[in-house]
């Protein structure tokens, strides 16, 4: 649970013969993380004809998808689909072909019946802004003796198109006077066609598109346009019941050729990656350890002479190539989003979903404490999980009945329900309610010690994670002098020690850190030592890696060295104060949630009235919907930038086994 | 109403500061006499440019880098004035600023147009940037999602929402089908001087005088070279000539422009508007030479009209509009300057190139 599955390494050597048993096996239980091998074949033996084979059914594929979606089916698989064997192409196309000249006439109708409808639609749109006028559109363009020009021009250009025209025989009307688009009329004699063109292009003057298949004014070849629109309209609907009737007849066909086809290119895709040798195949992958024996015992039930050898893995140093598979928890589904959000864990690394799935919720609880609001929250989510609200957000339904849960068990300790707290609980809800713990409004200061404590304790635990996957991977350098190595954490707890004895007494004063501050132990002395480890830790580092010790040579190098080390220092120092410092915000928004509730109250008034309940009805969903919105990504951002990045780093190369069916495997 | 000497106590004191600050014709020969780029730009390190150029390292010293940073004080210049001119004449004087944001538009469409698709790399956003004016957060175009778009079409299209999207919308009917930026670019500059003059004509009194008398002298020169260059290099048709000039101004009238279209001698009528510029016969005998120095001379008479609004009542927007103009050109011949000695051509061939010389005062 704590680290990523354990994995091992496959090689196979499959004779020619068992290849197709043997790539079923291997993609029928989405356990191989196949490795490219293609290298390890022998070149010289000539193309093998799966690449082409593999691409020719990608191909088929693409067109069942096409005929597929021309028909309005959903992309399904059958119900009861086996992978049996690579499938035929020559069958395949056959099929295909055979579908598809059914299918084609009708589609093809369609497709450009609905070009014709948009067409027709432009059409009537460019009429629009001459609709009202009385002018017989086709013999404008018949006519024999006149150059016509019907459109829309900048308004400012209208006065300078008929200056340029002032010499030239010509009509001009402005048909519709419009401040932006105009619509102009020019006429001139035919021989004049080229002067008026030119003028009337420079003036930027856009002649309309008028339908040449209609003749009349305006008006009638509107009401034309609006029948032939209805007469479309008619004809695409007629096709489009044609067309489901084929595909409730081909339904059945098309999804088993899609399985078909599917099933073949992803096996031919995965045979392209193999060694091919004379006459057997070379396959190298990752297999989850768990799953190995299961695995072997069908790969050799599917060839005899199959020669397996397995290769057990280190969780210590380089372990970027192996694939990171991680316990598929359903209850952990939403939390391990959060982490892939944040990075992949590498495969010798710590996997903090288990650490997450229970600071998550706590430092939620915390910040947004109500029985009452975080009951709903828990409602609201169960029933997103469960699909029957808001089923977009389904992936997040358990994290909000994780984080609604905390918010009620936060909001008994705080004696909060509804925003309801103390003599309010008696007076408006008539049941005694008080804080099992304290109430944030009351004790200010002392939530925010508690928060910044809380804090100090995660932050420690951070480090001390961060020193154990150092430790795992047999990475000493920065074990010792990491940014959250040996050195950094004592240099830490100095720190606290340091603050805790600033603040001494005063009531914001973290007690962890007062604690550690009253040890025996001469604090500032030894925080002087490990700054010194902190400032110089990358040259520390390198002495242990075994690295040159300081980059950079001469005077000019040395002086770097200082300056970039000292910024190291500072850095650490400011990082140090602001992640724990940055836990406050756990206990102030629990106080802005009680301030915020107490605004609502004074919105509210004192009587009980209708009005003062809608009032707090409302309040109460602005403050789950908003208040509960902010909280979450404040709760986001103690993690992602405070906590996960002291012992953390992600980089991992997720596991994709080869499946035959990844959405059926994913639902 | 903010006018008069209330309106321009403040602003008139503060643009005769800043006046007093650009180059004399001694000055400008004093850069003209640096052997050569880097002691030009050493020079200007130590004039009122220095703020500008004291942040760039020496390998960021290119022409092209320092031309950039020079530009930032005419934006200074305009964000100043601005800001201290009365309200009712702030819409002239943004307007006028507009004049760079159309030259970065029409920069941005030429990227996009002349890329070849070997080349698209280096003509990316960083080669266009700096050609560009430096506007800040003044400008309205989304300049560099325009040069990625890839197409004129797709940059035009960005346009949505900028005082540039409706005259785009009619000139690009012309530019699918021409695939030529010219009408893109005519109908740019239409619109801008016709915006400008409208805003000119909108003020009153003394400020619409001079407004009208200064731009109206900045679009004589425009009109008077579109319909001349127009008619020689483009062989335009009278009507095109017509369409794509402006029925106003301030010393040439619609009925020259007119006139040319129609075929009358230039010279004769640049020298009836302009009897003070000398044998520009001579000037139009060879075009190709000869319209850069009529242009010249043009622009000469403009700054002549700017500096003759510094005598008499300070109290007009005449004052500000004349500075900036002059601090453009002041621009324009520092460009010359820094062009001409960074590729060693000799003074006696950029000389004739700039416009403040000893006789114009």
């Amino acid at each position: 649970m704590f680290f990523p599955r354990e994995m091992t390494e496959l090689e196979l050597i499959v004779p020619s013969k068992d290849l197709m048993a043997v790539v079923k096996v291997l993609s029928g239980h989405s356990v191989f993380h196949q490795v490219d091998s293609a290298h390890l074949g022998v070149e010289n033996l000539g193309p093998s004809g799966w690449q082409d084979r593999a691409g020719a059914y990608s191909a088929m594929e693409r067109r069942v998808q096409t005929l597929v979606q021309n028909l309005g089916l959903p992309e399904e698989y059958p119900a009861k689909a086996d992978a049996e064997s690579i499938a035929d192409l020559d069958v395949v196309r056959q099929s295909l072909d055979r579908i598809e000249d059914e299918v084609k006439g009708t589609s093809d109708q369609l497709s450009a019946d609905k070009k014709r409808l948009e067409l027709l639609e432009s059409q009537l749109r460019q009429l629009e802004p001459i609709s009202e006028v009385n002018v017989e559109v086709s013999a404008l363009r018949q006519s024999a003796y006149m150059h016509s020009i019907l459109g829309v021009i900048p308004a400012a250009n209208i006065g300078r198109l008929q200056t340029s025209l002032s010499r030239v025989l010509h009509v001009f009307f402005t048909l519709r006077d419009d401040p932006q688009k105009p619509v102009v009329w020019l006429l001139g004699p035919k021989s004049n066609s080229d002067i008026l063109e030119r003028a009337a292009k420079s003036a930027y003057l856009n002649p309309l598109a008028l339908p040449d298949e209609f003749s009349g004014t305006p008006e009638q070849i509107t009401v034309l346009l609006k029948q032939e629109i209805e007469a479309t309209k008619k004809r695409i609907s007629d096709l489009e019941s044609s067309l489901a009737k084929m595909a409730s007849a081909h339904k059945t066909e098309l999804q088993q050729l899609l399985w078909d086809t599917h099933i073949s290119r992803i096996m031919a895709d995965a045979i392209v990656r193999f060694g091919q040798l004379r006459h057997t195949y070379v396959v190298v992958g990752w297999v989850p350890t768990a799953h190995l024996v299961e695995l072997t015992e069908k790969l050799k039930n599917a060839s005899n002479e199959i020669l397996i050898e397995s290769i057990p893995t280190t969780r210590s140093g380089h372990a970027s190539h192996i694939p990171v598979a991680l316990f598929n928890n359903k209850w952990l589904k939403p939390i391990q989003m959060l982490v892939g959000t944040y990075g992949h864990p590498s495969y010798s690394e710590l996997d903090p979903t288990l650490l997450m799935a229970f600071t998550f919720p706590l430092l939620y609880g915390a910040m947004f404490g109500d029985l009452g609001q975080g009951l709903v929250m828990a409602l609201a989510g169960f029933l997103m999980h469960k699909r029957i609200f808001m089923k977009g957000m389904q992936s997040l339904g358990l994290l909000l009945v994780y984080c609604g849960l905390s918010a009620a068990l936060f909001g008994f300790l705080y004696g909060s329900i509804f925003g309801f707290e103390g003599h309010l609980v008696e007076e408006y809800l008539h049941f005694h309610f008080e804080p099992t713990w304290m109430s944030p409004l009351h004790n200010i200061l002392g939530i925010l010690s508690i928060a910044i404590d809380a804090g100090i304790v995660i932050l420690t635990i951070g480090f001390l994670l961060g020193m154990f996957n150092s430790l795992r991977s047999r990475d000493w350098a920065h074990l010792l002098f990491g940014h959250s190595g040996v050195a950094a954490f004592l240099f830490y707890l100095c720190f606290l020690a340091l603050l805790g004895g600033f603040l001494g007494d005063t009531a914001i004063a973290p007690k962890v850190a007062v604690a550690i501050g009253n040890l025996p132990l001469p604090f500032t002395t030894l925080a002087g030592v490990f700054a010194l480890f902190v400032m110089f830790g990358g040259f520390f580092r390198n002495m242990v890696e075994g690295h040159t010790l300081i980059e950079g040579k001469g005077i000019g190098g040395f002086m770097m060295f200082l300056v970039t080390s000292f910024m190291d220092l500072f850095e650490s120092v400011i990082s140090m104060l602001s992640n724990t410092l940055s836990f406050v915000r756990v206990g102030a928004f629990a106080v802005a949630h009680g301030g915020l509730s107490l605004a609502i109250f004074s919105l509210a008034g004192e009587e009980p009235n209708i009005g003062f309940w809608i009032t707090i009805l409302l309040g109460n969903i602005f403050i789950i919907g908003f208040e509960g919105l902010i909280v979450g990504i404040q709760t986001m951002r103690l993690h992602y930038y405070e906590i996960l990045g002291k012992f953390f780093h992600g980089g991992g190369l997720q596991f994709e086994p080869l499946k035959l069916n990844p959405s059926r495997e994913e639902a | 109403m903010a006018g008069g000497v209330s309106g321009y106590a403040a602003i008139s004191t503060r643009v005769r500061a800043m006046y007093s600050y650009l180059f004399t014709p001694q000055d400008m020969i004093r850069l003209s006499d640096s052997p050569d780029f880097m002691s030009l730009v050493g020079a200007l390190k130590t004039s009122p440019y220095g703020k500008y150029l004291t942040g760039l390292k020496d390998n960021e010293l290119t022409p092209r880098r320092v031309i950039l940073q020079i530009k930032n004080r005419l934006a200074d210049s305009y964000s100043s004035v601005v800001q201290q001119s009365p309200e009712q004449t702030r819409p002239l004087i943004k307007q006028m600023f507009r004049y760079y944001e159309v030259g970065n538009l029409k920069a941005v469409l030429r990227s996009i147009q002349t890329v070849a698709p070997w080349n698209s790399e280096i003509a990316a956003w960083d080669r266009v940037r700096e050609v560009l004016f430096p506007l800040g957060s003044t400008a309205s175009i989304p300049a560099q999602a325009m040069v990625e778009s890839g197409s004129v079409a797709s940059a035009v299209d960005l346009l949505h929402g900028t005082p540039y999207e409706a005259t785009m919308s009619f000139a690009m009917k012309r530019f699918s089908a021409e695939q030529n930026l010219f009408p893109l670019e005519v109908a740019l500059d239409l619109d801008y001087w016709r915006r400008l003059w409208s805003e000119a004509k909108k003020l009153s009194g003394k400020d619409r005088e001079m407004g009208v008398k200064i731009i109206g002298s900045l679009l004589d020169m425009n009109n008077l070279m579109w319909v001349i260059r127009y008619k020689i290099y483009h062989k335009l048709s009278e009507e095109e000539l017509i369409n794509y000039t402006l029925p106003f101004g301030f010393r040439v009238k619609d009925e020259d422009v007119r006139a040319i279209a129609a075929g009358s001698d230039i010279a004769a009528t640049v020298s009836r508007v302009y009897p003070g510029i000398p044998d520009v016969n001579a000037l139009l005998e060879h075009p190709q030479s000869g319209l850069p120095k009529l242009e010249q001379q043009l622009k000469r008479q403009v700054m002549r009209q700017c500096v003759a609004a510094f005598i008499g009542d300070p109290f007009h927007i005449g004052i500000p509009l004349a500075y900036l103009i002059l601090s453009d050109f002041e621009i324009q011949d520092l460009t010359v300057l820094i062009e001409a000695k960074s590729s060693g051509v000799s003074e006696e061939e950029y000389r004739g190139l700039l416009l403040k010389t000893k006789m114009i005062q």
